[in-house]
C-alpha cells in the first residue's frame, strides 16, 4: 500500500473516531431543559478546550498568523449567522427541527466541519514528518476526536436527533480530515504556511459559536452555577487530554 | 493536536541567562544598575493592577451614567481577558503535573462554589438588583474581595513561570479591574456610600490581589512541585467567575453577538501580547 492511501486510510480512521462520541448519550434518557442545559455546557467547555489545543499549537506555527485567522473564523460565523438567519422559518431544516433549532444544529454541523479542514492539514503536514510516526499520529488524533463528537451530539441529541444519526453527524464533520490530509502530505511546504491561520480559523469560529450560541443557551435553560461548573470542568478536561495526547 | 511542550511561551535567554525564569531585575535595563528582588516585583505588578480599579471610579465622579451596554462590554472585555489569562496559564503551568492539574481544577470549583455559598456572594446580579441596596454593597465588596485573591493566586503562578508572563497577567487584571470596579461604584453608589469613601473601598476591596500574588509566589519558589496544582486551581476559578458572574449578566446588558465579538476580540488581544512579552 503506497503513503498516499495509508495516510487517507489512517485520516479516515480519525473520522470514524468521532463517531464514538455519540455513544455517552445511549445512557442519556431524559431530555429536560436541565439536561439540555448542561449538554450545551459540556459542548461548550469541550470546544473552548479544543480552541485552546489549536491556539497553542498554531502559535509555534506563527503567534499573529494565528490571531488574524482566528479574526476570519469569528467574521465567518457572523457571515453564516447572516445567511441563515435570513432564510424563511419553513425553509429552514436540519433533520426532523425547521427555524431557530434547525439554524443552530446547522451552525454547530458547519463550525464543526470547517474547523476539521485545518485539523486535515495539520494532520498532512504531520505526516509529512515521516511515516514511522503515523500511528502514533493517527491514534492520538482519533482519540481527540471523541470529544468532538460529544460536543455534537450534545447540540443534536436535544434537538430529538437520534444517537444513530448523532454519530453519523459527527463521523461527517470529520470526513475533511482524510480530504485535506493527502494534499497536504503531499505538498507539505505548500501546505506549511497556511497552517497557523487554519488553526486560529478553526479556533475563532468554535469560540465565537461557543459565546454566541451554546452559552447564552445553557444560561438561559440551566442555573448559572450549574452551567459555570460543568463548561469549567469541561474545558479544563478537554484541555489536560490533549497534552496528555 | 496542541504541543504545548514546544510552544512559543517563556522568556528568552537573553532575558534569561540563568534559566530561572527571571531576569536580574525587571528594572534591568531600565534604569541602569538598579535591581530589586523577584519578590518586590511580584507585589509591584500585582499592586499596580489592583490600584487599576481606581479608574473605574472616575466615570460616577465625573457624573457619568453608563449606560447597560457599556457596562456590558466592559464585562466582555473583563472576561475575554480572563479567559485569555485561563488559556496562558494552562499552556505553560500543568506540563509534568496533568494529574495535579486536574485535581487543582477540582478544587478550585469546590472552594469558589464553598466561598460563594457562606458568603452569599454567588449569582449576584449587580446590574438589577433585588432587596436592600446596603446589603448589595456588602455582598459586593465581599464577591470582589474573593475574586481578588484568585486573581491574586492566577498572578502569583504566571510570575513563578517567568516575568514576561507575570507581567501578561498582571496587565490583563488590570484591565480587567476596572470594570469590576465600575460596577461596584455604582452598586455602593446605589447604597447611599458617600462619594468620598467609595474610592478607598473600591481600591481596599482589590487588596486580596496584591496579597494572595506574592505569598502564592513565594510559597511556589520554595515548592515548585506544586505549580500545576495550583495552576490547576487558579485557572478553574478564573473560569469559573467569568462563567457564573461576568457572561450572564454581560449577555442581558448587551445582546449575544456584541458580547461575543468583544470577549473574542479581548481574548485574542492576550495571545498577541503573550508574544510581545
Amino acid at each position: 500500500m503506497n503513503d498516499v492511501t495509508l495516510v487517507f486510510l489512517y485520516a479516515l480512521a480519525t473520522a470514524v473516531a468521532t463517531g464514538l462520541g455519540a455513544l455517552p448519550f445511549l445512557f442519556v434518557r431524559d431530555l429536560s431543559d436541565r439536561v439540555v442545559a448542561l449538554s450545551n455546557a459540556v459542548a461548550a467547555g469541550l470546544m473552548l478546550g479544543a480552541s485552546f489545543g489549536l491556539v497553542s499549537e498554531g502559535t509555534v506555527h506563527g503567534r499573529v498568523e494565528t490571531v488574524i485567522g482566528a479574526v476570519l473564523g469569528v467574521l465567518f460565523i457572523l457571515g453564516t449567522q447572516r445567511i441563515l438567519g435570513g432564510q424563511d422559518e419553513e425553509e429552514l431544516v436540519f433533520e426532523a427541527a425547521t427555524g431557530e433549532s434547525a439554524r443552530k444544529m446547522l451552525l454547530m454541523m458547519i463550525v464543526m466541519t470547517v474547523h476539521s479542514f485545518s485539523e486535515g492539514v495539520a494532520v498532512g503536514v504531520s505526516f509529512g514528518g515521516g511515516m514511522t510516526l503515523a500511528t502514533v499520529i493517527t491514534v492520538a488524533i482519533a482519540i481527540h476526536n471523541v470529544p468532538e463528537g460529544v460536543a455534537i451530539t450534545a447540540v443534536l441529541r436535544p434537538q430529538g436527533v437520534s444517537v444513530l444519526r448523532c454519530a453519523g453527524w459527527s463521523v461527517f464533520s470529520s470526513l475533511p480530515q482524510p480530504l485535506m490530509a493527502v494534499p497536504a502530505f503531499l505538498f507539505v511546504e505548500a501546505f506549511r504556511p497556511a497552517l497557523p491561520y487554519g488553526l486560529g480559523f478553526a479556533a475563532g469560529a468554535m469560540v465565537f459559536m461557543v459565546l454566541v450560541e451554546l452559552l447564552p443557551d445553557a444560561f438561559e435553560q440551566g442555573r448559572r452555577s450549574s452551567v459555570a461548573t460543568v463548561t469549567t470542568l469541561s474545558v479544563v478536561a478537554m484541555v489536560l487530554f490533549q497534552q496528555w495526547l | 493536536m496542541p504541543s504545548s511542550s514546544d510552544s512559543a511561551w517563556g522568556t528568552s535567554s537573553e532575558q534569561d541567562p540563568d534559566h530561572t525564569g527571571w531576569p536580574a531585575s525587571a528594572f534591568a535595563g531600565i534604569i541602569p544598575g538598579m535591581t530589586t528582588a523577584p519578590v518586590f516585583d511580584v507585589f509591584l505588578y500585582s499592586a499596580l493592577a489592583a490600584l487599576a480599579a481606581a479608574v473605574g471610579v472616575l466615570p460616577r465622579a465625573l457624573g457619568l451614567r453608563p449606560g447597560p451596554t457599556t457596562y456590558g462590554w466592559s464585562n466582555a472585555v473583563a472576561a475575554g481577558l480572563m479567559f485569555g489569562v485561563a488559556y496562558v496559564l494552562m499552556t505553560l503551568g500543568l506540563e509534568g503535573g496533568l494529574l495535579a492539574g486536574g485535581v487543582g481544577a477540582i478544587l478550585g470549583v469546590i472552594v469558589v462554589r464553598g466561598t460563594h455559598a457562606v458568603t452569599g456572594s454567588g449569582e449576584l446580579d449587580l446590574m438589577n438588583p433585588t432587596g436592600a441596596h446596603s446589603a448589595l454593597g456588602r455582598r459586593a465588596v465581599v464577591s470582589d474581595l474573593l475574586h481578588g485573591a484568585h486573581e491574586g493566586l492566577a498572578i502569583a503562578v504566571a510570575m513563578t513561570l517567568s516575568l514576561p508572563l507575570g507581567i501578561t497577567v498582571a496587565a490583563a487584571l488590570a484591565v480587567h479591574n476596572v470594570p469590576e470596579a465600575m460596577i461596584l461604584t455604582r452598586v455602593l453608589d446605589a447604597g447611599g456610600v458617600s462619594r468620598r469613601r467609595i474610592l478607598p473601598l473600591v481600591v481596599a476591596s482589590n487588596v486580596a490581589q496584591p496579597l494572595l500574588a506574592v505569598t502564592g509566589f513565594v510559597a511556589l519558589r520554595e515548592l515548585p512541585a506544586a505549580i500545576p496544582v495550583v495552576t490547576g486551581f487558579a485557572v478553574a476559578t478564573l473560569l469559573y467567575l467569568v462563567l457564573e458572574e461576568l457572561l450572564p449578566e454581560s449577555y442581558r446588558q448587551a445582546g449575544h453577538t456584541s458580547i461575543a465579538v468583544v470577549t473574542a476580540l479581548a481574548m485574542g488581544v492576550v495571545v498577541l501580547l503573550a508574544g510581545v512579552s
